[in-house]
């Protein structure tokens, strides 16, 4: 408990407190991880945990003392009883620092709400024995942290994420098929982006991903003014990412652009649900803690979800 | 269009301010950086054709609305008519107004005079301060400089008249004002009825005059309100012929009355006869719009002379109702025979015999010269035409009102007397001799009696004649068209020419039935230079007429002999005037004929019965004014926000995620 409260004391990303409601919790993949050692989650290969999984034929050079012997007695044959391997995961954090993330009111930029997010989730991960690793993905900017499962490897994920800084065009497309392409292992990839770019390149990496048999999930931060586009008079529109700017009376595009934009975030969230994606869009004044929670919750086995 | 304020359209560039207001405004928007710009690209990209078509309304009702101002500002003048459009007032307005007594026609409650002093003076309020005003009345044709258009109606020079108008004339002394004041730019205000005997459109003046203001270097307009509007029911009344005869011991006055109306329906008119104040009631059966009426009054055994006058009931025009008449004392009627043949000259003698009875003198033509005409009336002249001397004696005694009538000498004469010669003598061939088959009876001296009974021309026997050569006005005529008796006007009096003689070897004029009344008749009518009294013309007096102390007879009030119409007393001398009888002419000039007087100058037509607001030009900043506030109202809802309910109609609802969702 010292060690979670020094942690948490060590870095602007993270609040005790939340922290606190939150450990409760445990973050566990939806589909069989490969992990190196024990842990929570669910493992491709049989194994010596308590939970039963089949019977199979005895073949010699079995262990004779995972025998069921009550079923020899019954039915004079030998089956060999088989439980669930347990295992840790590894969790990829993907994290958009292109210029587009910049954009936020008062409360922050996206890519504040990002760090916070990943932050957290990571910390949460990490005290369950999972290895966490970071891929920081921009314009001219690539950081990329190993995942580990050391608490003293989350010094280093949240300094990576502090330094992140949002700048150029986005690379997210690229550092995921990367990631696809590196990660071998089954692992849990936690895409937190505002996904501005284009949606077939995008939804290619999803499937690139899946493809590789990853757990994945989506966090999608939108403003709530990206959302509703209220302004009440001509305003000029700079590119967060580009030189390109727009002068136009907002009122007079309003409806074409929000019919664009949910058109987009239909799309996307087809994909998503088409390539098995968990996908969650989160506005940026909602609490974080809250979309954590409601993260943890729902991917708790039982949950239907 | 014109502008009282047209300095203020120098600002009309500022109609582009919108524009440039809006390009800087483009240039200082707020910058807004943007993340989801691939959506607002996408959605310029689709709505950019309405949102242009938007903004270049917003743009233009913008324009339109400092253009309207400007314009409201500028304080424009219009008076229904176009193609004046953005010209700067003018630098001199010269109102012509006509003053004629037709112009005194009631339509309505005002007359037409009034009715355009009432728009000449709204119209030309608004150009006190800009232009230079000058009135040109049709009475007197003397320009008068006003200050004010509100004062227009209480000028002496627009007061009503009994006088008719010249239109060409009107214009003449506006031209010759604008060469002597040196006017710039000027406007001519033309307010007439259109009457053709005021406007004349025949008359040569018009050319020369027009040409003249076209030949200006200065732009000249003019500007015509035609108060042609249709008049209520109206009659006029004037004399035709007036003489005093005597009858015995006792004379009489026979006029001959000519009445006009503007009404088909038979009607009886009251006649009101005013005789030296008395005054007594007569009825005229009319029907049709004209009638000539004879007339006479027994003056009893008076001998003195006297003034009165013939009046109708008051209707539309109340000028045109009364006709003055004066006739003089009962004088004795002289003639005097000239002759060198004695046949025919003891005739003339008899037939030209006063009231005494007694023969006319005869004289030879040697003798003329010695002869005292003082008191004749008729001169009988039987001999060659008189020439030198003698011929001036004979023109200066036609020319004072008498009356000469010349007879043929029977023999060759090569003389022309007033442009009229004799011809060779001829002799009929048959025994019928010539013939007068057709003879003016209406009026003249061989008229009906006043029974209505023709004189026997048609049964008088003529053998011989002398014919007259040169234009001549014919009274009677044989049937081959040679002229009998030829009448010529010379000043105040008449000349007559006589193609036979009353000579049994000529022809039966000597029996008398038509030699007899046709001298006496003369003998009548050359008594008009005995008289000192005369009937004038209003308008046409000249200026030596105007200059003696004339004072009204008929009327207690004072009246002014130049302009209104009436008995008027200047020591012994009396003196009738009457309106010219061309006021009751009802031909008009329609407007289309009237435009084209004016030539390839610029004419705006108002026609009187077509104003609607009663304004022959007036300010139209209302106009403007809400035309401002049309552009404003539009721009303004083109300016409006899209509502937000019409926005998501064509999406579907969707759930976003509120912040207080999660506070707990």
């Amino acid at each position: 408990m010292a060690e979670k409260k020094a942690v948490a004391e060590g870095t602007q990303l993270l609040d005790s407190a939340v922290l606190n409601r939150l450990m409760h919790l445990t973050l566990l993949a939806r589909s069989p991880m490969e992990g190196t050692v024990s842990g929570l989650h669910k493992s491709p290969h049989r194994g010596s945990s308590v939970e039963f999984a089949e019977y199979r034929n005895y073949v010699p050079g079995d262990d004779i003392r995972r025998l069921d012997w009550r079923v020899f007695a019954r039915t004079d044959r030998f089956y060999m009883k088989e439980y669930e391997a347990e295992t840790n995961l590894r969790c990829h954090f993907v994290l958009d620092c292109s210029g587009s993330m910049r954009f936020g009111g008062a409360a922050g930029t996206k890519l504040d709400y990002a760090r916070r997010l990943a932050a957290t989730v990571a910390y949460i991960l990490v005290h369950q024995g999972d290895a966490v690793g970071l891929v920081c993905s921009g314009g001219k900017t690539f950081a990329e942290v190993p995942p580990r499962r050391n608490p003293a490897h989350l010094k280093l994920i949240f300094e990576t994420l502090e330094k992140a800084q949002p700048r150029g065009p986005t690379g997210l497309v690229a550092a995921l098929h990367d990631l696809a392409e590196k990660a071998r292992r089954r692992a849990l990839v936690i895409v937190v982006s505002d996904f501005f770019c284009g949606l077939e390149p995008l939804l290619n990496c999803f499937q690139h991903l899946r493809f590789q048999k990853h757990d994945l999930a989506l966090f999608h931060l939108l403003d709530r003014a990206e959302m509703n586009f209220q302004f009440d008079r001509p305003v000029r529109f700079v590119d967060l990412e580009s030189s390109l700017n727009i002068v136009t009376e907002p009122s007079s595009i309003r409806d074409e652009y929000l019919q664009q934009l949910h058109t987009f975030l239909d799309q996307l969230r087809e994909g998503c649900h088409e390539f098995g994606a968990d996908y969650r869009q989160v506005i940026t004044d909602q609490s974080y803690e809250r979309v954590v929670a409601d993260f943890l919750v729902e991917r708790a086995p039982g949950t239907g979800k | 269009m014109t502008f009282l304020q047209p300095m203020v359209l120098f600002g009309l560039p500022l109609i582009l301010a919108p524009v440039i207001i809006h390009l800087l405004n483009r240039m200082r928007h707020r910058p807004k950086p943007w993340a989801a710009m691939q959506f607002l690209v996408s959605a310029t990209r689709n709505s950019v054709s309405h949102a242009r078509l938007r903004q270049f309304l917003i743009l233009l009702c913008r324009v339109l609305v400092v253009a309207t101002l400007i314009l409201f500002v500028a304080r424009p003048l219009a008076g229904g008519w176009l193609g004046w459009a953005f010209s700067p007032a003018p630098g001199t307005i010269l109102i012509l107004l006509d003053r004629s007594a037709s112009m005194e026609t009631r339509a309505g409650a005002t007359t037409k005079r009034q009715q355009a002093i009432q728009l000449l003076a709204q119209a030309a309020r608004e150009y006190e301060e800009t232009s230079h005003l000058v009135l040109i009345d049709s009475a007197t044709r003397a320009p008068q400089e006003i200050t004010r258009g509100s004062s227009l109606n209480q000028l002496p020079l627009t007061q009503p008249t009994d006088t008719a108008a010249d239109i060409p004339a009107m214009l003449r002394t506006a031209f010759d004002w604008l060469i002597e004041n040196r006017a710039g730019t000027a406007e001519i205000w033309l307010a007439s009825d259109g009457q053709r005997s005021n406007w004349l459109p025949e008359d040569s003046r018009w050319k020369d005059i027009i040409a003249r203001l076209s030949g200006l270097s200065q732009s000249v307009r003019v500007r015509l309100l035609a108060m042609n509007q249709p008049s209520e029911a109206n009659a006029s009344i004037s004399i035709k012929e007036m003489l005093r005869r005597p009858r015995g011991d006792k004379s009489e006055l026979q006029f001959v009355l000519d009445f006009q109306r503007n009404r088909n329906s038979a009607a009886s008119i009251p006649v009101t006869l005013t005789l030296n104040g008395e005054r007594s009631e007569s009825e005229v059966a009319m029907e049709g719009q004209s009638l000539r009426w004879r007339h006479t009054i027994d003056l009893g055994a008076r001998r003195e002379g006297g003034w009165g006058s013939f009046s109708l009931p008051a209707d539309a025009n109340e000028r045109d109702n009364t006709a003055y008449f004066i006739y003089g004392a009962d004088m004795p009627l002289l003639a005097t025979v000239v002759s060198g043949d004695a046949a025919p000259a003891r005739c003339l003698e008899f037939a030209a015999a006063g009231r005494n009875g007694r023969p006319a003198p005869l004289i030879s033509p040697g003798a003329f010269a010695e002869t005292d005409l003082q008191s004749q009336s008729l001169l009988v002249w039987q001999a060659p035409f008189p020439t030198g001397a003698v011929a001036d004696q004979v023109q200066t005694f036609a020319a004072s009102g008498g009356v000469v009538i010349f007879f043929p000498p029977g023999q060759p004469d090569a003389g022309r007397f007033n442009g009229i010669g004799w011809g060779v003598v001829e002799q009929a061939g048959t025994v019928e001799g010539f013939q007068i088959l057709r003879w003016a009876e209406d009026e003249g001296p061989l008229a009906k009696s006043d029974e209505r009974i023709s004189l026997p021309l048609g049964q008088t026997e003529f053998q011989r004649r002398q014919p007259l050569t040169g234009h001549k006005d014919i009274l009677a005529s044989f049937e081959d068209g040679t002229a009998f008796l030829v009448r010529q006007s010379l000043g105040k009096g008449e000349i007559y020419f006589c193609s036979s003689l009353p000579d049994p070897a000529w022809s039966s004029l000597g029996d008398g039935p038509v030699l007899v009344p046709m001298l006496q008749r003369l003998l009548q009518a050359g008594a008009r230079r005995m008289q000192q009294v005369s009937s004038a013309t209003c308008g046409e007096l000249s200026l030596t007429e105007q200059s003696l102390p004339w004072v009204s007879v008929d009327s207690v009030g004072t009246k002014d002999i130049r302009t209104q119409a009436g008995v008027y007393r200047a020591g012994n001398r009396f003196l009738a005037v009457n309106r010219s009888p061309a006021e009751d002419d009802p031909d008009l000039v329609e407007a289309d004929e009237a435009r084209k007087l004016f030539g390839n100058l610029p004419v705006q037509t108002l026609q009187e019965r077509h104003i609607e607001t009663g304004q022959l030009q007036g300010e139209i900043w209302r106009f403007f004014l809400f035309a401002m506030l049309l552009f404003l109202i539009v721009e303004g809802i083109l300016i409006l926000p899209a509502r937000p309910t019409a926005l998501r109609a064509g999406l579907p609802q969707r759930k976003i995620p509120q912040p207080e969702e999660h506070a707990a």
